[in-house]
């Protein structure tokens, strides 16, 4: 039944590994050759945040106490994003580091959350979700963050905002 | 090639590995430990006040940080860590030799978790890195990086000295498996700086994130199953050409899969194209192993009642199976467009990784275990608590999910997507994550069993004497 290739293992593992780079090939590399992966819209020149800025480390301590895990960051053109706001384009993640679109949306999506509240209401919502937003709720409390944490989280939140539209990189 | 003498050396008990021990030994503990930290992420959806009692526990047991700890310590702590073990053992028998070193082996093994667990620390002091499976810094990744390819060379010497000249089908997955991993791993985790824009950084992690399923845990849990099935049934394998159809199936359409993630989302059309159609085509190679194992079972399903360790083994088949027709049923553009970011993702994210391959890993355990301590296995009993603990616990767990999923899905499209809506829905939801909490409740006892049972064999099972036939088998 076996054929003297099946006894080879060198010829096994170098075909796998052949076939695996296709795919690689195909999903990862490809996709740098596409124009609209590879150019920044004016919306990701808005979350273009200087090192060390208010939004930039607001986006690290939003990474780093898992904020990701719940909320997305990703408005697809289907009807159960409707009312998110405008569709998400590869080019607004352009700066991202690390792109946090992420998977799953125990809470809302959080795109464009900038144009929806005011920094107090993020303040006093961080510090109390089921307070402001209802008892249900099942978001933790951020209470126990620094100041310094909790208003580059909310300097950051309200950074998440559509440029606005025909003009090149805000006003 | 003839090789008439076989079998060990007679009336001495066979060289037992100790990398077997330590990979098996250790992963057992982080099951326990995922399955806990599982618990208390599910049981804080419940309830948000839950472990907060002090500032410390607030912050280092905040939902954000536990749950990436959780998927961390059930994939590389608990699946990766068994099915190590697994292949140290199942690769020298295959090949009718010794592991090429065991002292190489002693010490990936205790690095290996090492590694993991100052990695999983680092998790929850806040240094997760954001990427999905990819969380571990830098530093623990480098490392890990560096022990599969000591893994590699030693798994892959002990085949060049094999006393076995055809390579069973076994051996095909299971070499195949720590490449893959090597190079999955190393894809998913260059950081975000050198890849360059956002979006070719998805295309990174989402092959990762979908690959690190697709080659390295279903093509090591595949070979597992190839190597149980005709030992556990004391049949040959239905169809050898079958399996091999089936590998080169896996290894050349999983790789495609990691677009299907980004249906609907910020990618161009052709590469979400490039995704579903590789996803479509899984279904061949996932029948490939199915209609092996019921070719295989045909007149000896009777066996089934009378051995724990192949109930579990067809078990954790059928829900590979049922994970490979759910997965490309998601990665269609309609029911993408309602499931995606639900719950219905938690519930397929564990039919495959416990459903399905965690009992397969169980079955190899069961099956292993005895040949490298030399006792048998101390409660039949237990097994099958085991078995039934975690198969309905996984069914309550997964039909929880899938059904919130759906509700979420339909609830989002009649436009309860923000503020007060969005919460209304959450409030119907919660019946649901509770019925989670029980299932997982029902998972963790029955691992509870396993770990105790595995913990009782080594200390006070049966002795199995030198002579026994089931030494015989490897």
């Amino acid at each position: 039944m076996a054929n003297e290739s099946e006894k080879n293992p060198g010829i096994l593992l170098f075909g796998a590994a052949v076939l695996v780079g296709f795919g690689i090939l195909g999903t990862v590399i490809l996709p740098y050759f596409d124009e609209s992966v590879t150019t920044p819209t004016p919306t990701a020149e808005l979350k273009n945040y200087p090192t060390d800025s208010a939004e930039a480390r607001g986006r690290h301590v939003y990474i780093r106490e898992g904020c990701i895990w719940c909320h997305t960051q990703q408005v697809r053109p289907v009807k159960a994003d409707s009312k998110l706001g405008p569709v998400s384009v590869p080019g607004d993640y352009y700066y991202d580091k690390p792109v946090i679109m992420m998977t799953q949306r125990t809470g809302p999506d959080l795109t464009w959350v900038g144009q929806r509240y005011s920094a107090d209401w993020q303040h006093a919502h961080l510090l109390n979700p089921q307070k402001i937003a209802g008892a249900s709720s099942i978001m933790p409390k951020y209470d126990y963050l620094t100041e310094q944490d909790r208003n580059d989280l909310v300097a950051y939140l309200l950074s998440l905002k559509p440029a606005p539209k025909e003009n090149k990189g805000g006003k | 090639m003839a090789h008439s003498a076989s079998s060990p050396v007679p009336y001495s008990l066979p060289k037992s590995s100790g990398t077997v021990k330590i990979f098996f030994y250790t992963s057992f503990f982080w099951l326990l430990l995922s399955m806990i930290l599982g618990l208390i992420v599910a049981l804080k959806a419940i309830n948000p006040e839950f472990l907060t009692g002090n500032r410390f526990l607030q912050e280092v047991f905040t939902y954000g940080r536990l749950r990436p700890a959780h998927t961390n310590t059930a994939l590389i702590g608990w699946l990766t860590g068994v099915f190590f073990g697994v292949i140290h053992y199942g690769i020298p028998a295959l090949c009718k030799t010794e592991l090429y070193s065991e002292k190489l082996g002693r010490f990936t093994a205790t690095l290996w978790n090492l590694n993991y667990a100052i990695g999983a620390g680092s998790i929850l002091a806040g240094y997760q890195t954001g990427v999905e499976y990819a969380e571990l810094p830098l530093l623990f990744d480098a490392i890990i990086v560096v022990i599969v390819a000591l893994i590699f060379f030693n798994l892959i010497r002990t085949v060049a000295a094999r006393k076995e000249r055809v390579l069973y089908v076994s051996l095909w997955y299971w070499i195949g498996s720590v490449l893959f991993l090597a190079i999955v791993y190393i894809v998913g985790n260059i950081p975000a700086e050198w890849i360059g824009t956002g979006g070719a950084q998805m295309n990174y992690y989402y092959f990762y994130l979908h690959n690190i399923i697709g080659l390295w845990f279903t093509v090591v849990g595949v070979g597992t199953i190839y190597y149980l099935l005709p030992k556990l049934t004391q049949r040959p394998l239905y169809s050898h050409k079958l399996s091999l159809i089936g590998f080169w199936f896996i290894v050349a359409f999983y790789s495609w899969n990691g677009p299907h993630h980004l249906i609907n989302g910020p990618i161009p059309l052709w590469l979400m194209k490039a995704g579903i159609i590789p996803s479509l085509l899984l279904l061949i190679p996932v029948w490939s192993v199915l209609a092996n194992l019921i070719g295989t079972m045909k007149g000896v399903w009777y066996k089934v009642s009378q051995n724990v360790s192949l109930k579990f083994m067809i078990t954790g088949a059928l829900f590979y199976g049922l994970s490979c027709i759910q997965g490309p049923f998601q990665s269609l553009m309609g029911p993408h467009a309602i499931l995606h970011f639900s719950y219905w993702t938690v519930g397929h994210a564990h039919m495959p990784l416990f459903g399905g391959f965690s009992l397969v890993a169980f079955a190899a355990v069961y099956y292993i275990m005895p040949r490298v301590v030399h006792r048998h296995i101390y409660s039949r009993a237990l097994m099958n608590w085991h078995y039934w603990l975690s198969v309905l616990g996984f069914l309550l767990f997964g039909f929880a999910m899938w059904t919130a999923g759906i509700i979420q899905g339909f609830e989002w499209m009649d436009g309860k997507q923000l503020g007060a809506s969005f919460l209304q829905v959450m409030e119907s939801l919660h019946i649901y994550l509770i019925a989670r909490s029980l299932g997982g409740s029902a998972m963790f006892l029955g691992q509870i069993a396993f770990a105790w049972n595995m913990y009782k064999t080594v200390r006070a099972g049966q002795p199995i004497a030198a002579d026994d036939e089931m030494f015989l088998t490897r």
